[in-house]
Formats: structure tokens, sequence, C-alpha cells
């Protein structure tokens, strides 16, 4: 409902609307409208000639008095196209072709003319009695061609196909065997039935699933490279624990196993052939931790977000951390003193380090089983005892060397020998 | 006045390796009504504060407070420029409340703290009735620390004012707090370091453990090789 209705009906106090009418005085009624300052103009039922018509054809139409002189203003819009015109000699000189005989193009140049260059028509129109069917394509073809002759051989600005660009002669260029490619493709396209529209959509779905798989491919190739690379330069240990995710659960311990054994071997004959002290070396490697940044250099900022892991820090190790520190009842995010802070950002990367530590050995202590594995591969009946310190606790249940003797790994080689 | 050159334009009008801490507490305190309010459902009145740690007016150098409600409350930005800085409110629900503190100093960048309206008990008592008018708080303690302040902040900084004449206390015990979490946390550090030699040691062995290992094998290997070429 309108404001103003809404109003009349419910004002503030409430009040009923007046029963009788209160104005008395002349309202609407007396005055006249005025609705325009100028005087009315009259329109008459006159008789007109159309000067674009030449049959001198008289209609009637309603008209202004005041316009009673004017020309018929719709006459301005017939527009004629200039078609060229060639001479008997021109056309023996210039425009002689193989394949239009002289009558064929003046019935085109007829037509042209007749139907202003809408060559729809003209190809409608086309004289087949006389002449053989020509496509549109050939119609425009022939035309452009004269076109283009003609103003290179007369000098007159006949046509409207010829513009003047830097007072040099351009002429429209007509490219017909595109424009039957063109064509073509777009009837090919139309023509399509519904199975081949299907199946090509088919083929494309197909096409993105190989090339999704090909990036795969090529990203795994990448990343064993990589593998490959750091695990000849730096610790392996440290490379299984940070590429081998998600092994330590017990489910995928035998089938990592099996699968680390033939990775294993090979990366041994590598590195035992080149760089037999490896192993050694590695012990020296240190860890880190977590690095927290360094305060900034001025200006106002919360203690609480000294505490904040860098973003380095990936979600799963965090989460891990915040286990940890659960564990020890110790809150996520204590108060944040300086003492605070500095403890908390130490411990949590210890407890950091403590989780890499724990996957270096976990690592460790899948490359020792590898190792007796093979060992009790190449030698059948004996084994390698793995000091029982270094077995984590889920790998506590498996099965203890029990077959044949056992050998101390430090025991002398000559015992070795003598049980071959 | 004149100024030492220590401050002038070139050092950026700070001044060189000092360090203020202002501790703050911030958080909110929620009163149940008994029962939902039949206009709006609202069901508690609270009211959420940031308020100095220590007994000072905090208005000598903050200069506005900006605490972003949720947005179905009417006009959410409500900005509160003298203290108390706090802000009484009805509702039904818990939300996060964005509060920055701006200084005197536009040279000085706010801050911003992040508070979890607190409304019902966490759920270790969770079950029991809400109880009728005994007030429920959750704050927090926070430090603001001025990293070589600005001439400026540094003045306003060190001429704060006690706010009461009377004692100024919180209702939740920080100090007890900090010196229990430090403790936990040095307690935990001695425990996490010593795991960490233990694991370090460990991993020794277990890398001496390969290399022997390897050493076996590559003379086992070595034997059958030549034995294969013996034979």
């Amino acid at each position: 409902m309108h404001r103003e209705v809404f109003a009349l009906l419910y004002n503030d106090n409430k009040e009923l609307p007046p029963l009788l009418p209160t104005d008395t005085g002349k309202a609407y009624k007396q005055t006249k409208a005025k609705l325009g300052m100028r005087k009315v103009r009259k329109w008459v039922w006159a008789p007109f000639t159309n000067p674009a018509r030449k049959d001198n054809a008289v209609f009637h139409h309603w008209k202004r008095v005041s316009d009673e002189s004017k020309e018929y203003p719709f006459a301005q819009f017939n527009k004629l196209v200039s078609i060229p015109s060639y001479s008997e000699s021109e056309y023996n000189q210039y425009l002689k072709s193989e394949d239009w005989s002289q009558a064929e193009t003046d019935h085109l140049m007829d037509l042209c003319q007749r139907f202003d260059l809408r060559f729809i028509v003209i190809h409608d129109r086309w004289d087949r009695a006389a002449f053989r069917d020509r496509s549109v394509e050939d119609l425009k073809e022939r035309y452009y061609g004269i076109c283009a002759t003609l103003s290179k051989v007369k000098t007159n600005p006949w046509s409207n196909s010829v513009t003047m660009v830097n007072g040099e002669k351009r002429t429209y260029h007509y490219d017909a065997e595109h424009e039957r490619k063109r064509k073509e493709q777009l009837r090919r396209l139309f023509d399509r039935t519904q199975e081949q529209i299907d199946e090509e959509q088919m083929l494309l779905t197909e096409l993105k699933k190989i090339e999704a798989r090909k990036r795969e491919r090529e990203r795994k190739t990448q990343d064993l490279q990589k593998l490959i690379s750091r695990a000849d330069s730096g610790s392996t240990p440290l490379v299984q624990a940070t590429n081998n995710e998600g092994s330590a659960t017990p489910a995928n311990v035998a089938a990592n196993i099996a699968r680390r054994h033939d990775r294993k071997i090979h990366k041994k004959k590598l590195t035992s052939q080149q760089r037999p002290i490896r192993a050694v070396e590695t012990v020296t490697v240190e860890w880190s931790g977590i690095k927290f940044p360094e305060a900034r250099g001025t200006g106002v900022w919360l203690r609480s977000q000294r505490m904040k892991l860098p973003p380095g820090v990936g979600q799963r190790k965090t989460k891990a951390i915040e286990q940890e520190l659960r564990l020890m009842n110790i809150d996520v995010a204590p108060m944040p003193t300086e003492a605070i802070c500095k403890g908390f950002n130490e411990l949590r990367s210890d407890l950091a380090l403590v989780l890499d530590l724990k996957n270096a050995l976990d690592s460790c202590e899948y490359e020792l089983q590898a190792l007796r594995h093979q060992y009790e591969a190449l030698n059948p009946g004996k084994t390698l005892t793995i000091p029982s310190s270094i077995c984590s606790t889920h790998t506590d249940n498996e099965a203890k060397p029990a077959v044949g003797e056992i050998i101390d790994v430090v025991g002398s080689p000559s015992a070795l020998n003598a049980t071959i | 006045m004149s100024l030492p050159t220590d401050f002038g334009p070139d050092s950026g009008g700070r001044i060189k390796g000092l360090t203020i801490v202002k501790p703050i507490v911030y958080g909110n305190i929620a009163r149940y009504f008994g029962k939902k309010r039949e206009e709006d459902g609202h069901t508690h009145q609270w009211t959420v504060y940031v308020k100095p740690y220590a007994n000072e007016d905090m208005s000598t150098y903050i200069k506005k407070i900006h605490f972003k409600l949720h947005e179905s409350y009417a006009n959410p930005n409500r900005i509160i420029t003298k203290p108390p800085y706090e802000l009484m409110e009805t509702g039904w629900g818990e939300f996060e409340i964005v509060i920055k503190i701006y200084f005197h100093d536009p040279n000085e960048r706010p801050v911003t703290l992040y508070h979890i309206l607190k409304l019902f008990q966490s759920p270790v008592t969770e079950g029991a009735p809400p109880t009728v008018g005994r007030a429920l708080v959750s704050e927090s303690y926070e430090e603001i620390v001025f990293q070589e302040p600005t001439q400026l902040m540094q003045h306003l900084l060190s001429s704060v004012k006690p706010i009461t004449n009377g004692p100024w206390t919180h209702d939740t015990d920080f100090e007890d707090k900090k010196e229990k979490s430090l403790e936990r946390i040095v307690s935990a550090q001695t425990k996490v370091r010593n795991e960490i030699a233990e694991l370090k040691e460990k991993l020794h062995l277990a890398k001496e453990t390969i290399s022997k290992f390897k050493d076996e094998i590559a003379k086992l290997q070595n034997n059958t090789n030549s034995m294969l070429t013996g034979l």
C-alpha cells in the first residue's frame, strides 16, 4: 500500500476519515486543464508521391498542415549501390575469363544492380536455364574480381568497393577459398548426428584423463629423481623419514618392508660401492627442531604472536606436537609472558626434534630388517641380530631370529668363514 | 623544546634498544537470565572488556578500542574511547569478537586480539543446569610489546597514572597460572631433552649396526664371488 494511502487510513491520532465533505471550494471541476502552451497544429489526409519510386504512384497519408510542402521523408533512405560498368573492349581487354562467358558476366552485373548486391537473392534468381548453376561464393568471387580489375585500370571512383587510404586505392579482396572452407566447416558442424557429438565428448574427457595421468606420472618420476639425488648426497634415514609418510602404522609395515626391500637393495648397491662410510657419516647430521622467527625491529606486537608456529611446520607435525603437549598437561596456548614464550617455543622445538628422531629411528629399523632379510637370503639358515634397544614397540612382537645359529655381528670373520 | 639528536628524524623518531611491555587482560563475563527472554530469545547478559593487568590508566596511550561483534547485532562495530574499555550486550550465542586496540601515536600500528565470547560452562561441568546469577568469566592474559617505541609513545607509556586508589584484582589468578605453566614447561623440557639424548644414542647405535650389517653382507657377497671365480 502506498504511504499516502496508508496515512489516510491510519494516521497517528487514529481518527476516522470525515464523513461529510469538508472542502466546498471550486476544485478540479471548473478549471480547464492546460496541457500545453502551444497552439494545436492540424493534421490533414493528403496525397503524396515517393521520389524513390519511378512510377509516380500516388498514395495518401496523414500529415501536418505545416509539413505540406516538404518531400516524403523516407525517400532519403533509398540508397543505390553503384555497380561498375565496362565497355565491350574493356571486357575483352581485361575481364576475359575461361570460366565465365561475357553473357553470364553481364547477367551477373545486371542482377547485382537489380538486387543491390544481395548475393543470396542474386543466387536465387540466377538464370539456371541459360547458365550453369553457380554458388554464392562463385558469384561473389567473379563480381569482386571485376571490381578489383576495373578499379586498377579505370580512374573514376565509381564503386563503393574502392576506398582511398593515404591517397592510395584500396580494393576489397574477396577470399573465395576461405569462404568456401568456412561454410563447409559450418555445414559439417551443423550436420553432426547426436552419436557423433556424444563420441566427441567422450573422446575429450578421455583426453583429459590421459593428460592428467601423464602429469601424474611425470610428477612421480620427478619425485623419484629427487629422492635418488637426495639419497645420494645426504643422509638416507632423513630422506626416508620425510618421504615415507604413513609407513609407521603397523598395517602398512608388511607391505612397506617388501617394497622397501628392493628399493633398499638398489640403493645399497649404489651407496656401498661408492661411499662405504656414508652410513656412519650421517650420525653427525644435526636436527634442528623448529626455527621460530626472530623478533621484528620496531613497532607494537602481541607477545602471543611469538608463539605462533612458523608456516613451514606442517599440519601433521603441528597436530602431533599438540597431542604431546596435551599428554604432558600443558596448555596449547599458555599465558604469554616472556619466560613462558621462550620455554614454550623451545619445548615445541624439542618435541619436533623428538618426532624427527623417532621417524629416523623407525626408518633405520626398517633398513636393518631389510638388511637382515637380505643376509638371510644370501646365507640361508643364518641371521643377524638387531640390538633390542633399537626396536620400537610395534616391532617387538615380530619374529625374533629363531632359525639356525645366530651370528654375532661383531664376531670375527673367521667364524663366518667357518660356517660357509 | 629541544630534542636529543638520537630521537631525531634520522632514527625514525624511535628510541633505539628500548622495549616497553604492557600486560593486559581481556575477555568476557556472562550471566544467565534464568530463562529465555520472550521478545528476542536472548538468554545471557554479557560484558566483553579489555583492562590493564596492573593498576594503571590505559587511556594515556590507547586512543580507542574497536570491538567487532557478530554481524547479527545491530551496529556490530562498537568503538570505546574511554576506560573502562568494556561493552555490555545480551545474546544467546557464542562467537568470536575481534578486538582492535589503537594507540595515540598514529605511527604505531593497531594490534588485534581475538576472543571467543563464552556464555556456557565448559564441557567438564556439562549436564549441570546453568546457574542463575553466578557469573561466568573467560579471560586471557596478553602482553603488548612496544619495541623501540616512538618518542611520543614512550612519553605516553611512562606517564600512566593509577586507575583506582583501591586494590586492583582480577577474577583469574594469573600469577599462580603463570608460575604453574612455567613449572610444567620447564619440567617437560628436561624430560624431552632426556628423551632426545636417548633417541640420539639409539640412532647412533642403529646407524652403526646398519653399517656392520652392510659389511657382513658385502663380505658374504665377496666370498660367494670369490668362490664362484675359484670354481
